[in-house]
């Protein structure tokens, strides 16, 4: 099998938040970058895939040049090689929407002939959790999200897909297709010391963004990103007082309509 | 004429709440723009749902209906409603932000060409200014750390999802309605990916990762007998029932309820640690909860640390009293 | 040595007066030697040393073949010729940590160096040169000293005999050899030193050049060249390499070696075993005394150091050192390695110089690194120091809630101390409150500190647990932080930290200069307020901080000076782990009795009113066994011990 896994490198969660002098989007000055949480995950899943029933495992990722240590990392984890999309500096790709970011992604691969590409459910950063599910009508493949856990069967695959409320379903659908991968299905694997060193050995097959795009159809932004802003409330510890009535009430109105738990 | 069209969704044979808080979005936005608002729905014209649709009037109802798309697939949808909106030409398009709508919706937009502005947290529709300007969609970034301002250019269809709660269902209204049945054209070999019955995990087994809410039961409950205090506010929240390990190692819980560093790590959208002081052991198992909720006679109780809500008393007169209260606003 | 002649019963029965018996007491040789039996003899010899070396030689082969040791130096010799001297030739630890059948045992070994003269004069007499007379002056007093060993040597060999045949300590046995719960080697080879002993001894009461000299003789010599070539084959192997193998230590005390290059991942099969370990795994006694301090194998485990030491002479005897097969393999299994919680008593206890700290962590690394070790919580561990740069997998931004609600001042640069949070201290609430006890002692003694405004974990529980990859980066991140910083100095309230930077990170550069706390607050007693009362407080000894730092009365002092001071009953070296060690505070249920539990009871059976620990993680484990406890001590931390007698009212939180 070969599949192909969209990773991405994103602030890490416990980043400083300021914003920049354009106003668009965080001071990146001293954030420490990982690699986006739901995505270990699809890796995770292809790497058991390619154990269970062996083929390739090829990682995809647009970034800057900073994004070349997350596609090691995937790398010394077990990915077989790599395809980076470097952007020219921090803001490059940044000008770029969902649908313009899919379509480089697509020109990346359109020789590869992969049987499955997966991709995490949505970024940390900006959560759109869209990039898999625009790639898979950009290439005309079949899709679903919220996966769980794959299995591949005599015709394609049968994936177990997560819903609402503690509700789960089965589908089965043909291959090639595109998932994308809730975080926690599986453990994750740790890079280790021996992966590292097979991963300098391992290909990384680097592609700017300005050529590809060269190459790819006409993309112009549709939805634009304007300003970014702090939103005015902090997580602080709200101590809610009074006789054990009056609290509990509180305590009630707050799960209704600021959780919106019940 | 542009429009505002609202696709609602049917959830246990309903109309969902999130469905009527989209659609008062949708009708924001619309008087915002100066746009009628249509609704549309995948149901058949003559299901009884249809006439519980009412809140501000939408011009009109569309019911679109096809064997092929009695279970939800991407496919299915994506083709119907595409079908739909080049029916209507709508100006804007509008969803509640559902698993089934993150499933196909982006599809849908980009056989537009057009990128869904997904998990709307505010609309600015800048009524009164300009018209050439278009509104500002908010949507949350870095897991609710940021704000961010979109807007959508182009001439085509601006498609956008609306996050739960982010804007309050109308009130009721009365007012007539037109039902429009609308039959997309659909294809068997359309339909690729097979989906199965849904399913619960089994009763069985406890899953405290598929839980929503969490009751924590810690040392604070003192005896096994008081248990049941704790036991029914978490029935009455619909919650699973969990616990720090003193309680598992006395007995008093099974070892799977049991929240820490040797146990499970959850991370529900609320977690209630009733009696719980807050060690480390069992706040690495909880931290990513969305919600921490406190309830402890100790204001110095670590727990407060990393609680969104607290309150300090007496467990014995707060969850009573918090069970009471979630019964009566459920009712 | 008239009085022992004198009531002799020999003596006494031959009526022999007490002064011709001295003058007949004296070591009887046969008349002279022919030619035939030289030739006997030579040839005697002949094959007993090859059939010594035919095993011995094996056994040098192997450890030769081993690879070289990364990092090791022979020098500063000094420690190693005074190790040699004290724990070889005084037989210290012999005897400190096992005082009966140590001096037993001493006695039999200094026996045999007393005997070397003998030995070699014995066999010159045989060849017709002998080079010490009996009746000479020097010849007399030397065979009566050598006498006087030969008895000891007997009776403590006898006593050794009758300990492992009819006593049966359950740590001389073998439980990996089903079986095998006593050795016959081992009575076998004492009783040929009996013999030995027995025929020299018997040598004072037989005429000089009689028959029964001659049958002495030759008994003396059959025992001696069947000895050796059975010492090659049995734990008897250390007569000759422990010595060397105590002079060979590494350095310091479970010192983990550096990585040598791109292919070492540590040890994973019998290639990458060194010099060092399989000369150590061939020293074994195989007495024991390890097993028998482990808290992992006393609590139920599996893990019994002994036998990876046993296990690794075993690979090494099958496989080689140049093998392929995995080390965790036939001989040593995974699950018993991950057992250890790098407590350190085992390598304390050792008398023959086995470093099993090193070997253990070794191991793990060979499993780790090389991702054979597939464990849940190991690997949300690893994800987690990777993603959040702390084991507890908690996000930075609650260490700076921490640090604005203490108020603690951030390091610039210009003041005198680093305090360095660590994992415990920034994130646990017990932790929290130890920093804060000792915040408060340093502003009264107006030391200045500040804390870094970005620390990462120091890699810790990694570097025990055999994860370079994590550590490396951990220890390369934190320590540029500290050469930009510019800090000097650090004091720290986790042993575990204080170990980790000073010693561990040297692999990476160099790190500043590192005390633990309690070196802090005992070097300011006098200018810190005391309050002593009647309290009892029992003080357990870290790990890391008694053995690994061998900082044992600093911590003492600052209790003495609050209440009175209670041990309990394994301290001080002994003191037994509270199970957090080797990073397994992290790695979820263990099997067996808790090693905590264990611990916190012996602790509560002291009748203390206080716990006293010096250790955040030591002071977690506790405080969680004592959880379901009623009426349990008070767990305090030194430094809250020391805070509370400030003159300030302050409401110290209660256990």
């Amino acid at each position: 099998m070969k599949i192909i896994v969209a990773i991405k490198q994103v602030p890490e969660r416990d980043a400083r938040i300021r914003i920049d002098a354009s106003g668009k989007w965080i001071d990146l000055q001293d954030v420490e970058f990982a690699m986006n949480e739901s995505d270990a995950y699809a890796l995770e899943e292809a790497l058991q895939l390619k154990e269970a029933h062996g083929g390739e495992v090829v990682v995809l990722s647009a970034g800057p040049e900073r994004a070349g240590k997350t596609i090691r990392e995937a790398l010394a984890k077990g990915a077989d090689r790599a395809i980076h999309i470097q952007s020219a500096d921090e803001t490059e790709l940044a000008k770029f929407d969902a649908l313009g970011v899919a379509r480089l992604l697509a020109a990346a691969i359109k020789d590869e002939q992969a049987d499955l590409i997966l991709t995490g459910l949505q970024s940390d950063d900006l959560g759109l959790g869209q990039t898999g599910v625009i790639l898979a009508e950009l290439l005309g493949l079949p899709h679903a999200t919220l996966i769980l856990k794959i299995e591949k069967t005599e015709t394609g695959l049968k994936v177990l897909r997560e819903l609402e409320d503690g509700w789960f379903l089965h589908l089965e659908l043909p291959t090639p297709a595109v998932l994308t991968i809730q975080s926690g299905n599986s453990k994750l694997r740790y890079a280790t010391l021996m992966g590292i060193k097979k991963a300098k050995t391992k290909e990384v097959k680097v592609i700017s963004v300005a050529d590809l795009a060269a190459n790819a159809p006409d993309s112009k932004p549709v939805v634009l990103l304007d300003a970014v802003k702090l939103p005015h409330k902090q997580r602080t510890t709200q101590i809610l007082g009074g006789t054990p009535a009056e609290a509990a009430a509180a305590l009630v109105e707050k799960l209704r309509f600021e959780v919106r738990a019940i | 004429m542009s429009s505002v069209l609202i696709f609602l969704e049917i959830k246990d044979r309903a109309i969902s709440r999130i469905s009527w808080e989209a659609m008062a979005a949708a009708h924001a936005l619309g008087e915002g723009r100066g746009l009628p608002v249509d609704v549309a729905l995948t149901a058949s014209p003559d299901n009884p749902i249809l006439a519980t649709i009412h809140g501000k009037a939408p011009r009109t109802v569309y019911a679109i209906d096809n064997p092929l798309l009695h279970a939800y697939t991407s496919d299915g949808y994506t083709a119907s409603c595409a079908q739909l909106i080049e029916h209507v030409k709508p100006a804007y398009v509008v969803f509640p932000h559902t698993y089934q709508v993150r499933d196909f919706a982006p599809r849908l937009a980009t056989r537009f060409h057009q990128v869904l502005i997904s998990d709307v947290t505010g609309i600015e529709t800048h009524a009164g200014a300009d018209p050439s300007v278009p509104p500002t969609f908010i949507r949350q970034l870095l897991q609710g750390k940021l704000n961010a301002e979109y807007h959508h250019t182009g001439s085509g269809v601006c498609f956008l999802s609306v996050q739960a709660g982010a804007f309050r269902a109308d009130e009721p209204e009365a007012g007539a309605t037109i039902i429009e049945p609308f039959l997309p054209q659909l294809d068997a070999a359309q339909i690729r990916v097979q989906p199965g019955e849904p399913f619960r995990a089994s009763a069985q087994t406890v899953d405290l990762n598929s839980a929503a809410i969490l009751v924590s039961v810690g040392r604070g409950i003192k005896e096994e007998a008081n248990l049941p205090i704790v036991q029914e506010l978490a029935t009455a929240l619909g919650a699973e029932l969990a616990a720090s390990r003193p309680i598992c190692d006395n007995g008093w819980l099974p070892m799977e309820r049991q929240v820490g560093s040797s146990g499970q790590t959850v991370a529900p959208k609320v977690y209630l640690a009733v009696g719980i002081s807050g060690a480390i052991q069992h706040l690495v198992g909880m931290k990513g909860s969305q919600c921490i909720v406190a309830i402890n006679k100790d204001e110095n109780a670590p727990i407060f640390e990393v609680a969104d809500y607290g309150i300090v008393g007496d467990l014995f007169e707060v969850v009573p009293a918090l069970t009471a209260a979630i019964r009566k606003a459920k009712a | 040595m008239n009085l022992l002649i004198a009531s002799s019963p020999l003596a006494l029965r031959a009526g022999i007066p007490s002064q011709m018996l001295l003058a007949q007491m004296q070591l009887a040789e046969p008349a002279h030697f022919s030619l035939l039996e030289k030739l006997l003899l030579i040839a005697l010899v002949v094959i007993s040393a090859a059939l010594f070396w035919k095993r011995f030689g094996i056994v040098v082969d192997k450890i030769l073949k081993s690879r070289k040791d990364p990092g090791f130096h022979l020098f500063p010799i000094g420690k190693r010729i005074w190790d040699f001297f004290w724990e070889v030739l005084c037989q210290a630890k012999v005897i400190r940590e096992r005082p009966l059948p140590g001096l037993a045992h001493a006695f039999v070994f200094w026996s045999f160096l007393a005997f070397a003269l003998v030995t070699l004069n014995h066999f010159a007499t045989g060849l017709g040169i002998g080079f010490l007379n009996p009746a000479g002056f020097f010849g007399q007093i030397y065979f009566f000293v050598a006498a006087v060993f030969a008895l000891l040597c007997a009776i403590s060999i006898a006593g050794l005999f009758i300990r492992r045949f009819f006593v049966r300590p359950i740590w001389l046995a073998r439980p990996a050899l089903p079986g095998h719960e006593v050795s016959w080697e081992s009575g076998v080879i004492a009783g040929l030193i009996f013999a030995l002993m027995a025929t020299y001894l018997a040598s004072f009461f037989v005429a000089d050049a009689s028959l029964a000299a001659r049958l002495l003789w030759w008994a003396h010599t059959l025992v001696i060249l069947s000895f050796l070539p059975l010492v090659p084959h049995t734990k008897h192997l250390h007569l000759i390499l422990s010595p060397l193998t105590i002079f060979l230590s590494r350095g310091g005390f479970s010192d983990i070696p550096p990585l040598s290059g791109d292919e070492d991942f540590g040890l994973v099969t019998g290639k990458d075993l060194t010099h060092l370990v399989s000369l150590q795994a061939y020293s074994c006694v195989e007495c024991g005394r390890c097993t028998e301090h482990c808290p992992a194998n006393n609590t139920g485990k599996i893990l019994n150091p002994k036998e990876i030491i046993l296990g690794i002479r075993g690979y090494l005897n099958e496989y080689g050192p140049t093998a392929e097969e995995l080390l965790l393999g036939k001989y040593n299994s995974q699950e018993a390695a991950f057992q250890c919680t790098t407590c350190g008593a085992c390598e304390f206890q050792c008398p023959v110089g086995i470093e099993h700290v090193p070997i253990i962590v070794g191991l793990r690394r060979g499993a780790t690194n090389t991702g054979e070790w597939d464990n849940e919580y190991g690997g949300k561990l690893f994800n987690a120091m990777e993603r959040n740069s702390n084991a507890l997998g908690l996000s930075a931004l609650e260490r700076d809630k921490f640090i604005q609600k203490q108020a603690l001042p951030i390091f610039d640069g210009t003041q005198e101390y680093c305090l360095w949070l660590g994992c415990m201290g920034g994130y646990d609430p017990k932790g929290r409150e130890i920093i804060a006890s000792f915040v408060e002692v340093m502003r009264y003694l107006g030391t200045s500190y500040g804390v870094l405004r970005k620390e990462k974990c120091t890699g810790d529980p990694a570097r025990r647990l055999g994860n370079d990859l994590v550590f490396q980066q951990l220890a390369e991140s934190n320590l540029e932080t500290m050469q930009t910083q510019k800090v000097k100095k650090i004091v720290s309230i986790c042993p575990h930290c204080v170990r980790t930077i000073q010693t561990d990170w040297k692999e990476f550069g160099a790190p500043p200069e590192i005390e633990h706390h309690s070196e802090f607050l005992a070097r300011h007693q006098a200018q810190l307020p005391h309050n002593k009362t009647e309290e009892k407080i029992v003080y357990h000894d870290p790990c890391y901080l008694g053995r690994y730092r061998n900082i044992y009365d600093e911590p003492r002092s600052v209790i003495t000076a609050a209440g009175t001071l209670v041990e309990p009953e394994r301290t001080r070296e002994r003191s037994f782990c509270c199970g957090a060690g080797g990073g397994l505070a992290f790695l979820g249920e263990e099997s067996g009795q808790r090693v905590s539990s264990v611990r916190a009871q012996e602790l509560v059976a002291t009748g203390a009113t206080t716990i006293g620990a010096a250790c955040p993680f030591c002071n977690t484990m506790f405080r969680d066994a004592l959880a379901n406890e009623e009426n349990s001590p008070r767990l305090l931390d030194i430094a809250q011990i020391a805070a509370m007698q400030l003159p300030q009212p302050d409401a110290k939180p209660q256990a």
